[in-house]
């Protein structure tokens, strides 16, 4: 060894103490199969080595490839937001993050396990059961929704891309919000959210301010989701499904009129009384050249959400200002929760053991280098059951939540000119499959 | 979380005692002569990432957030062992991420180049130009930060402490003024109780000397409130027209009605998830129902905050010993720092101090010197002054020691260590 290699390379010690590190994953967790393929990366189904033996899901960012090998190139704005954000919040109904886990180039977040999901709960009623998912459940899974997000919005957060297949809800029926990826603090209550992030909330869930052009923007976008969501829960369908309009060569962001249109169909076209601000928008001249709606909520609601008070649930959720519209507290307080039925911590309470949705299935990995292939015979025999169960399908929550499908993809904050290289990762472009094509940049 | 700095990581995990810091000194205490220097080297590598920080355009909150991970990840770490160099680099990219203001990777390495590269550091030639290097150091980075990324500051205290919070002083002060870190809302502990009027320039050395905590260790023994109002105490006692208005208003009472502004301030709201019940330390749970007091009543100001004001007396104890400690590093160009305004006292105390040591002070800068005797009293070695450059080659000289103590094993490393290093360089 000779001295002049300290110049060579400072940090060989620290190195040396690094490597020397063990790996931890696949020590401390059985890889039981993998579960979805999401933007970001891959989520797996792990149990604990621990005595507990508890089941994780482990949400394992895609290490940045440069050719064959992969290397170092710094971590994604949407991954360190989301650990720096779960490294602090706790709270029942968000889901709760173990450990993260920083080996061989990858990062891996290991959250506490949860069953089922908003999308796949609703898929199993509008494919399986063709049943509309009971009031019972729907209003205990909206108020825990509820609860949850008002404990992120009491810590500043806000999540910007509440959507079913973000809100998992454990084998309890407990409701879980999930991935932060897009979530950010926030102060002031209009605080210019302009660095790296143009667009958010995939855009059938996205609220009018954003569809307009805001540039600023508050909590009252995911109550905007809430209320899609909700909508989406009674009638098993998105309720302003529409197709999003690309960016254009330069990265602009369109304006969206088929979604806006959709949102008009139902909710008629803004009052200006009632929204002064929409005349400042961005959008506000391409918004006044489409035709005039009028408001059919009500009618809409009628045969889907049954009561008076759920109809006027709804209707708040979807003010058109931004600040009179819901906010989580008033929504928790809302008539609606106090008439019958009135949720309960187990969203699930009400019905019998067969009428729960399936478990979560689980495949194989059809990316088997990013993680080992179980070797355990019982992770194997589980797979082969999964496979066998779906012969020609994907796991419905996989097909479901993957970006292939056009709208589902296009959450997505469009990065800004600094941020839109994969080396500082920074958000994603907008578009189809918006949240992949940032990390190209 | 971020309304609530008691359930915090920082709180949780990154609160130390004295211990634990002198702890994580003991490795590189055995390669410096004089313990000062590690306080010096403190200083020293605080505006590094100042610097490195400016050139990326970065926030003042954001660089205060990047000197918070560079402690913290030598409260596990020495600095015999790494390149400090890289890990400012790597905190500095962090930082930005975490604060929401990126920076891309290629403009960090290319900026820590040009810095480092230049001649304060006696041309650091070994900044490695390829990204890949960085972004390693990142991710070990992050590990040793145990993935607690978000950082709580004094500065939003002193706003809220100071009744600046939504004034359009303040406002303005966000493009770049006083620096930032002000858009942050409730997001720092504060009382609405009992708001001190402090003028524009009070202020401004109360920001200025919470900027200056950063160069110190304080960060990390502290609660960020603390420390913002050990700052607001500093200024009350040491800036000059504050002490004025002061001696002005124990003269007469009636003072405080011919200032509107104290009734035009706004209010903070009491915030609501504030009050964690049983928790001793938080006030704000008396706020709304007490009427408030006198703005200008500094005294009474200081007893309404509610929190222990010996802790509060021992923070400005040191940062005064940090300024004094300052007064020996030596570096060209305007830092702004807020110490200029405590130089009387810093110095005279210094003198006091010094003297009392029987080492008298001699005015001599060392640049670059390699003064490494290992005998006599560490006053004796080190020099009085010392300059980026001597600092930088004391690092360097700092990790050839320790590289020459682990391939001498009779030095008291253990054997197994060395086979490890054998091995990664064989790789
Ligand atoms: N804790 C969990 N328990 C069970 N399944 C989970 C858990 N977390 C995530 N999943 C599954 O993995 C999917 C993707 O996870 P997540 O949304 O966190 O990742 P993502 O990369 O942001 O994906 P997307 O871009 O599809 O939103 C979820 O939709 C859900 O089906
Ligand atoms: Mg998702």
């Amino acid at each position: 060894m000779n001295i002049s290699s300290a110049h060579a390379d400072p940090m060989r010690i620290y190195r040396a103490k690094r490597d020397s590190a063990k790996p931890r994953v696949t020590k401390n967790y059985n890889i039981l199969g993998f579960i979805s393929s999401g933007t970001y990366g891959r989520v797996y189904k792990a149990q604990s080595r621990e005595p507990d033996a508890r089941i994780h899901a482990i949400k394992k960012f895609k290490p940045d490839k440069e050719g064959d090998v992969t290397t170092y190139t710094g971590i994604s704005q949407s991954a360190i937001r989301e650990i720096a954000l779960n490294r602090e919040i706790s709270h029942e109904n968000v889901v709760a993050l173990k450990e993260v886990i920083l080996e061989d180039k990858s990062i891996y977040m290991v959250f506490d396990y949860a069953e089922h999901d908003f999308l796949q709960l609703i898929h199993h009623h509008s494919q399986t059961l063709r049943t509309s998912i009971s009031f019972p459940v729907l209003k205990s899974l909206t108020f825990q929704l509820l609860n949850g997000l008002l404990y992120l919005h009491s810590c500043h957060i806000i999540h910007r891309d509440l959507k079913p297949a973000n809100i998992l809800i454990t084998a309890d029926g407990v409701v879980k919000i999930g991935d932060l990826g897009l979530a950010r603090l926030t102060y002031s209550p209009l605080q210019a959210l302009y660095t790296g992030d143009k667009v958010v909330v995939t855009i059938w869930y996205r609220a009018p301010e954003l569809l307009l052009g805001a540039k600023h923007y508050n909590k009252a976008i995911d109550i905007w989701a809430v209320g899609c969501v909700v909508a989406e829960l009674a009638s098993l369908r998105p309720i302003f499904k529409g197709e999003e309009a690309k960016l254009d060569s330069k990265k602009n962001v369109p304006f969206q009129k088929d979604q806006m249109l959709k949102i008009f169909e139902i909710l008629g076209t803004p009052d200006e009384r009632d929204w002064p601000g929409v005349k400042d928008m961005p959008e506000y001249p391409n918004m006044k050249r489409l035709d005039p709606y009028t408001n059919r909520l009500r009618d809409w609601c009628s045969n889907r959400m049954k009561s008076q008070l759920g109809y006027e649930f709804l209707k708040q959720t979807f003010v058109y200002d931004p600040d009179k519209r819901l906010t989580a507290h008033a929504a928790l307080k809302h008539k609606w929760f106090q008439e019958d039925p009135i949720p309960t911590q187990n969203a699930f309470e009400s019905l019998q053991a067969h009428q729960h949705p399936p478990p979560r299935r689980i495949t194989y990995d059809d990316a088997p280098s990013m993680m080992p292939l179980p070797t355990q015979a019982q992770a194997t025999q589980n797979v082969a059951q999964a496979q066998a169960t779906q012969v020609h399908a994907l796991s419905m929550s996989h097909s479901m939540s993957a970006k292939s499908m056009s709208g589902r993809g296009s959450a997505g904050s469009v990065g800004t000119g600094v941020g839109t290289g994969g080396a500082i990762g920074n958000g994603t472009a907008g578009g189809g499959r918006a949240r992949k094509k940032a990390r190209v940049g | 979380m971020a309304t609530d700095f008691w359930a915090s990581s920082q709180y949780k995990r990154w609160i130390v005692d004295r211990a634990t810091l002198k702890r994580a000194r003991t490795e590189d205490l055995r390669y410096v002569d004089d313990p000062d220097l590690l306080d010096l080297l403190n200083i020293f590598l605080a505006n590094v990432i100042a610097k490195l920080g400016k050139r990326l355009s970065l926030r003042q909150r954001v660089i205060a957030t990047a000197t918070v991970f560079f402690r913290r990840f030598y409260l596990k770490n020495s600095y015999c062992e790494t390149d400090p160099f890289m890990v400012i680099a790597a905190c500095c990219y962090v930082a930005a991420k975490a604060e929401e203001s990126p920076v891309h990777i290629k403009n960090v390495v290319t900026e820590a180049r040009l810095l480092f590269g230049g001649e304060d550091y006696g041309g650091i030639k070994s900044f490695p130009s390829d990204n890949s290097k960085l972004a390693e150091m990142e991710f070990y980075l992050v590990d040793d930060l145990d993935c607690d990324l978000i950082v709580y500051h004094p500065y939003r205290t002193l706003l809220t402490l100071c009744g600046k919070e939504n004034s359009s002083s303040v406002v303005e002060a966000e493009a770049g003024e006083l620096g930032a870190g002000i858009q942050d809302g409730p997001r720092y502990w504060g009382t609405g109780e009992g708001k001190l009027e402090l003028q524009e320039t009070a202020l401004q050395t109360a920001w200025l000397i919470i900027n200056d905590t950063y160069r110190s260790d304080l960060c990390l023994l502290h609660p960020p409130h603390m420390i913002a109002i050990a700052a607001i105490y500093l200024t009350l006692v040491f800036h000059a027209p504050t002490c004025a208005s002061i001696r002005n208003q124990s003269h007469g009472s009636s003072s405080n009605q011919s200032q509107p502004q104290s009734q035009s301030q706004p209010q903070p709201q009491p915030q609501s998830s504030q009050s964690t019940p049983g928790n001793p330390r938080r006030s704000s749970r008396s706020s709304s129902s007490q009427p408030k007091k006198p703005s200008q009543d500094v005294i009474g100001f200081m007893a309404g905050l509610n929190v222990n004001m010996e802790v509060i007396a021992s923070i400005a104890q040191e940062i005064i010993s940090l300024y004094t400690m300052w007064d020996r590093y030596n570096e060209d160009g305007h830092d702004g720092s807020a110490r200029t305004a405590f130089s009387t006292h810093a110095s005279s105390r210094a003198g006091t101090k010094r003297s009392s040591g029987g080492t008298p002070r001699s005015g001599s800068v060392a640049s670059g010197g390699t003064a490494t005797s290992r005998s006599g009293t560490p006053d004796s070695n080190a020099p009085a002054v010392v300059t980026p450059q001597y600092l930088t080659q004391l690092l360097v000289r700092m990790r050839e020691a320790k590289l020459a103590d682990l391939a001498h094993p009779d030095s008291g490393r253990p054997m197994a260590y060395d086979k490890r290093l054998g091995r990664t360089q064989n790789a």
